[in-house]
């Protein structure tokens, strides 16, 4: 009985982090998230729910009829209401399965004693710009982050942990800001560097590195539910990662968070949109595409709307919006007409909510933005005249009657049910057997009987559908009316609203424009209290794990309370009022001592604050799988760090995609990338939508906007990093730079070691590294066929002039290395 | 009728009544006990992170539940469901999906009166002014085809069996069939989405998702959640499939289905890289571990430990993996059972087989996708073959169940996504029509795990058009069979964005207990 226990007794009984027990309630804290929980189903802001037209969300509702009356919990209703045990008194009623515990019950009659202080919820105010708290051991704060984090561990009575040491320091800071970890002569520079102020040269040097771009961008792609297929059935790929590199430039150049996020929204908006602002609104059209026969049309395109007023919502706002589809908000003050006001914003655009192009490798559904270059026109008129020239649709027209009527007396021929097929006129064929005999002439008739034209036809095809370079953007040349939506269902459509912004935040500016691009720069404006708070979040979550609010993709009134609201407001307002200076708050965050310290965690700690949530001690969190592949290449030598381009198509198992896809429209087939495609970072891996690639562990699956991710850990990982190619041939490769570096055993095991974890192995490590390696040495001196074999995984040829046997032992090594914990892990 | 407006249950705190399980009366005796357990877990591990399947937690030495109870201590709300909620009948579940949606009137929904209107037009008054897809919606007449295959009455309880069906016509006494299901979506990703994950938008929880989450594992060497995609004997009208129909939603990725494949490894990456043999593999595991250890003395994170336990239970896969796809030791008579493509990898009958090897050992939840039952056209050659696929196969699987014992608590579940028409997409000749897609009735059927045997539940209109009788939503269904697993849909919660979400969704859903023993 008792392993059935759920965990859920300890957090109710243990507050985490422990803090002292309270002195005076706090209604944000202590007292919202019991009424929220309990009572707003009821008793909030939907009017359609509302029962004996009492509201316990506002002052006003719970003030009046006394209900709560300040000071004196004996004469207030909603006391009397909770403590009794009268069937038709007690509140919540029986029905609503839900019960308040005695320690609730204690602390709303204590909040009531207390005279019932009110506070409106937190996040729905702008922050202010508030001073950071006095501390006792100043000499500890590097930067205002650490005042905050610093008074309340005093408050707690703990002390901060040690500084990291400096080889961890560098691997942590180049982990968190480039994906990659620090090469032998960085560690090296910067072991030597005595000056002062060697970390904060180390951190400006990586911001100012083109790969910065490249980590960033990975938290956003999955916020932008980036792919490069669409998603349904027949998956067609797509161009949109012209926009992925666009991402990728514009954090590199740091762009100011406020213009990268309006360019995005409603950059086809602005007076005279560069191309650049043009491709930054496939933001916008990041979501899936039906291509399903069936689909009806302005089904899809509401799926998409839905999607567009979700995804922006969620990611600025950190609101969840979509229960408004069908009614208002049970806990937050959205309201139905707040969701469809939003949505009539993303209603202009001429789509048409199905994709086009069916039997291509790239479907893209209107509107586009053309990309293709002078050249590639040129290319493309010219097969065109040629195939004018060639008068080709009556030329195909005869080839393939002559044809026909050759292979219907073919004896040879190899397919015997088409010809027989071919062998009957050709108005009595079935349709389906005339099909199959005209796609078997297309694909493999043709270049017999006409090279040239198969060829023309094929450049045709590549030319003007699968690599004319487009990117789907947005587009608002297709006004429409927007109505609210009876229960979503765009077939009843309701009152017509137009484009506002949810009525309890702050309005719209007078001269605001009435479209995407008023949207977008009132989601930016200061006087939006939720904007900053959400996007500074993410970043610290992007670096401690967690975000100082832990639910990240929710700051409505249900959302976490945060240990340090303090610091998230004085961030949010650094953010904003310093003009959005994303590299800026990067470096405050990462040169922070809070940053900085060790991650060495004692029994007690742990016990005390299991999430560091007080941040006594520094972040120690395992690696997102794309920075663990991206780690191998790089500490193996294998990395090819170009930026930006095509999607590449590195190792994969075999018949991954065509055994879920249909295989006869398309060729599904992995095109498996050679040479320098394979080791490019993970970040440029294709996307497919339906399957993600196999080795990409608990990523988002790219479907929806997801702005958090979770870190799990089963055999599945291991077995990837154990026996996926990609980790034998990178284990591989680095023993082979290690077998060439050094000559001695405990040298060449140091070397690998430290490639990898930028620090020496300590006495123990250094014995365990060593039997690890005799013992697979004995083994492999002993089978030099498994020896060979081992050495035959990746495309990467095998140096001959190292010994097999040593080669493969040290490649054992090397693999092991690359899964140690300390590996996997930022520390 | 194709609007998605039942499809958004971001928002299922509606109705009020489902509170997570945090206030059960649980004696104060057991949350001592489990605090003391609890406090102990601290030393050992930590965990912000998930650890997947319950057998990590025994290799580090604590209570299987424990881990699992601490995957999520910072969501409690995540913790939510980790009893069953009352007696379960079923331990475990197979679901044979037909993707595509084979047609009911060929199958399960017999029409006799049908064969006289052959040709006829389908009244207005039946059709009553639904949406067409885009496939039909252009079509000139909606000409009634009656099913080109006969039905017979079979067992004690008289179903009526299509002439498709012979072997599952033997076992008729043990199917629970249901005529009435109906659902909103009018194409097949909605539909799919909204019988895997409750919803017809991605991002849901699939189903097996929710009772591994709710359940938790049984066997630690296997996953809970597995999915196996069958070879399709025909491959006209193939439904693509995509792993969010098994994604794990905003439930920790540990509870996603993992997918077994047929050829390669079973599981990706499962063997060892040429060259290294188990005792070889053993000894680079040990070198791993014995350095994690010696960093667990120094750092201190119990994270350290529960990777220790990840790669231990990895070496166990790679040989628990193979004993479970070896069917070497499989008698004669499953043979006999299953039919001779049992043999044959990845084959819907290898698959079924499969499915009862996974069960055995403890698999939660098995789905079985069977694709290209979406007959727009040739609908009576390609449902024959189809038919004689699974048929037997279906018949080997519930007999073995049986057989074993196993069918008392395993659930198995056979349908698709919706119906098909009654009148006929393109060409309509005695045998040779389509059918287009259908969502206002299909039939689907269920068997064992306290189903009731032999009832025929749910009556449709003569024209198998409109439902006349017992309606069962999607909705319905999934709570019926979370029911079954002991679990309450209104009490199974998760909280994500601030809103207790549920599979069942936001609109009301009921058990339908007369289809329950």
């Amino acid at each position: 009985m008792l392993k059935f226990i759920p965990l859920f007794f300890v957090v109710a009984l243990l507050p985490v982090p422990a803090a002292p027990a309270p002195t005076s309630i706090d209604y944000t804290h202590d007292i919202r998230p019991i009424l929220a929980e309990n009572c707003f189903y009821c008793h909030g802001q939907d009017a359609t729910k509302r029962k004996a037209k009492l509201r316990l969300d506002t002052r006003e509702g719970q003030l009046g009829n006394k209900v709560v009356v300040p000071g004196q919990p004996s004469e207030s209703e909603l006391i009397a209401r909770i403590l009794s045990t009268e069937e038709d008194e007690q509140m919540p009623p029986a029905d609503s399965h839900r019960v308040l515990t005695t320690a609730q019950k204690d602390t709303l009659r204590q909040w009531v004693a207390e005279g019932a202080p009110f506070t409106p919820h937190w996040t729905f105010s702008a922050p202010t710009r508030r001073n950071p708290p006095s501390v006792h051991t100043e000499n500890w704060v590097k930067n205002p982050i650490d005042r905050f984090v610093l008074a309340r561990l005093e408050t707690e009575q703990l002390t901060p942990s040690p500084e990291a040491s400096r080889a961890t320091l560098i691997r942590r800071v180049s982990l968190d800001l480039t994906g990659l970890p620090p090469t032998p002569a960085e560690l090296a520079d910067f072991l030597a560097d005595k000056k002062p102020d060697a970390y904060e040269r180390l951190v400006d040097r990586l911001l100012a590195s083109p790969h910065y771009g490249e980590r960033m961008a990975l938290p956003w792609l999955d916020a932008a539910r980036y792919a490069d297929s669409n998603g349904f059935q027949q998956d067609g790929d797509t161009f949109q990662w012209i926009w992925r590199d666009w991402v990728v430039r514009a954090l590199n150049a740091n762009q100011p968070f406020d213009q990268f996020s309006i360019e995005q929204l409603a950059g086809d908006l602005l007076p005279n949109p560069s191309i650049d602002q043009r491709i930054a609104t496939a933001f916008n059209r990041n979501h899936l595409l039906n291509g399903e026969g069936g689909a009806i049309p302005e089904e899809q395109r509401h799926v998409t709307l839905f999607d567009r007023v979700d995804t922006t919502a969620t990611n600025w706002l950190g609101l969840t919006v979509a229960c408004a589809q069908c009614h208002d908000h049970k806990f937050d003050p959205i309201t139905q007409r707040d969701y469809y006001s939003l949505l009539a914003a993303f209603n202009n655009v001429p789509e048409t909510g199905l994709v086009g192009g069916s039997s291509y490798k790239v479907r893209t559904a209107a509107p586009v933005l053309d990309l293709a270059t002078p050249e590639h026109k040129a290319q493309l008129a010219a097969v065109e005249a040629r195939l004018a020239a060639l008068k080709s649709d009556e030329l195909l027209v005869k080839l393939r009657v002559d044809w026909e009527a050759k292979i219907a007396t073919d004896e040879t021929f190899p397919v015997p049910a088409l010809r027989a097929t071919a062998a009957r006129p050709a108005k009595e064929r079935p349709e389906l057997e005339n099909g199959d005999l005209r796609r078997y002439f297309f694909k493999h008739g043709l270049a017999q009987v006409h090279p040239e034209l198969a060829r023309l036809l094929a450049d045709l095809a590549r030319l003007k559908v699968d690599d004319y370079p487009r990117v789907m953007v947005m587009e608002d040349s297709k006004p429409r009316d927007t109505f609210i939506l009876d229960r979503g269902n765009y077939e009843t459509p309701l009152n017509k609203v137009s484009f506002a912004t949810p009525e309890f935040l702050p309005p719209l500016p007078a001269d605001a424009p009435r479209n995407r691009l008023g949207l977008a720069r009132w989601l930016m404006s200061p006087a939006q209290p939720l904007t900053a708070r959400v996007i500074v979040n993410r970043h610290w979550q992007t670096f401690f794990g967690l975000g100082l609010v832990k639910t990240s993709e929710d700051f409505g009134v249900q959302s976490d309370a945060p240990v340090h609201q303090a610091l998230l407001d004085w961030l949010a307002v650094e953010y904003r009022d310093g003009g959005w200076n994303t590299k800026a708050l990067h470096r405050l965050i990462v040169t922070s001592a809070t940053y900085r310290q060790s991650s060495r965690v004692t029994p007690a700690l742990l016990e005390r604050d299991p999430e560091n949530r007080l941040y006594a001690r520094g972040a120690r969190i395992r690696l997102p799988a794309m920075m663990i592949r991206d780690q191998a290449l790089a500490v193996s030598g294998l990395l090819v760090d170009r930026l930006g381009g095509k999607p590449v198509y590195p190792y994969q198992p075999a018949d991954i995609w065509d055994s879920l896809a249909i295989t006869k429209e398309r060729d599904f087939t992995y095109p498996q990338s050679t040479g320098e495609d394979l080791y490019r970072r993970s970040l440029y891996t294709f996307w497919r939508r339906t399957v993600a690639p196999s080795n990409m562990f608990d990523a988002s699956a790219r479907n929806t906007c997801k702005v958090r991710t979770a870190i799990t850990s089963t055999p599945l990982h291991a077995l990837t990093t154990l026996n996926d190619p990609t980790y034998i041939e990178a284990a591989r490769a680095l023993a082979a730079r290690t077998l060439r570096a050094a000559f001695f055993r405990d040298t060449r095991l140091a070397y690998a070691f430290r490639l990898v974890l930028a620090r020496d192995p300590d006495g123990a490590e250094k014995k365990l590294l060593r039997t690890s390696l005799e013992k697979q040495l004995a083994r492999f001196s002993a089978d030099p066929i498994a020896a060979q074999a081992f050495l035959t995984v990746g495309a990467i040829p095998r140096d001959p002039t190292l010994a097999p046997a040593e080669h493969a032992a040290y490649t054992a090594v090397c693999l092991a290395i690359l899964n140690l914990d300390e590996t996997l892990t930022k520390s | 009728m194709s609007a998605p407006h039942d499809s958004h249950d971001l928002c299922s705190d509606h109705g009020g009544e489902n509170p997570t399980i945090w206030h059960l009366p649980v004696p104060q005796s057991l949350k001592d006990e489990w605090l003391s357990l609890e406090t102990r877990r601290h030393f050992l591990g930590r965990s912000g992170k998930a650890l997947a399947w319950a057998g990590l937690a025994s290799i580090v030495g604590r209570g299987a539940s424990s881990a699992r109870a601490a995957s999520h201590p910072s969501d409690g709300a995540a913790l939510a469901a980790q009893v069953p909620h009352f007696a379960p009948k079923a331990k475990r579940a197979i679901y044979l999906f037909m993707a595509g949606a084979p047609s009911q009137l060929e199958t399960w929904d017999y029409k006799p009166g049908l064969q006289s209107l052959f040709n006829t037009d389908l009244p207005e008054s039946v059709r009553g002014g639904q949406v067409l897809t885009g496939m039909t919606a252009s079509q000139a007449r909606l000409p009634v085809a009656p099913s080109f295959y006969k039905f017979a009455q079979h067992g004690r309880a008289g179903h009526w069996v299509s002439e498709l069906y012979p072997w599952t016509a033997k076992i008729a006494d043990h199917l629970t069939v249901i005529k009435s299901l109906h659902t909103e979506a009018i194409n097949h990703e909605p539909a799919i989405l909204q019988l895997t994950t409750g919803n017809m938008f991605p991002g849901k929880p699939s189903l097996g998702s929710w009772l591994s989450y709710g359940l938790g594992a049984v066997n630690d060497e296997l996953p809970t959640f597995v999915v196996l995609t069958s070879k399709m004997p025909v491959t006209r009208n193939v439904q693509a499939l995509s792993n969010r129909l098994w994604a794990s939603g905003f439930l920790s990725p540990e509870y996603a289905a993992v997918a077994l494949r047929s050829g390669g490894d079973p599981v990706l990456h499962l063997s060892n890289p040429p060259g290294v043999n188990s005792d070889l593999r053993r000894a680079m595991i040990d070198g791993v571990n014995d350095v994690n250890r010696q960093l667990y003395e120094t750092v201190g994170d119990p994270e350290t430990n529960a990777r220790i336990a990840q790669y231990e239970l990895a070496f166990r896969m790679q040989t628990s993996v193979p004993e479970l796809t070896d069917f070497s030791n499989e008698p004669a008579s499953t043979w006999d059972l299953y039919g001779p493509k049992a043999k044959e990898p990845g084959t819907f009958a290898y698959n079924c087989l499969m499915a009862r090897r996974l069960a055995e050992r403890g698999v939660r939840f098995t789905q079985v996708f069977l694709r290209s039952w979406d007959n727009h056209n040739l609908l009576p050659e390609n449902i024959k073959t189809l038919c004689e696929d699974s048929d037997r196969p279906t018949y080997g699987l519930i007999t073995d169940l049986k057989r074993r014992g196993l069918l008392d608590d395993t659930l198995v579940i056979w349908g698709g996504e919706f119906g098909r028409t009654v009148y006929s997409q393109g060409t309509l000749k005695p045998n040779d029509y389509g059918r287009d897609h259908h969502p206002r009735c299909f039939s689907m059927w269920m068997a064992g795990a306290g189903m009731k045997p032999g009832l025929s539940y749910g009556q449709t209109d003569d024209f198998s058009y409109n439902i006349v009788k017992d309606p069962v939503h999607i909705r319905d269904l999934h709570a019926t069979i979370l029911h079954q697993f002991g679990l309450d849909h209104e009490r199974l919660t998760y909280k994500f964005q601030g809103l207790d979400q549920k599979l069942t969704g936001v609109l009301p859903a009921k058990v339908i207990t007369d289809l329950l023993a």
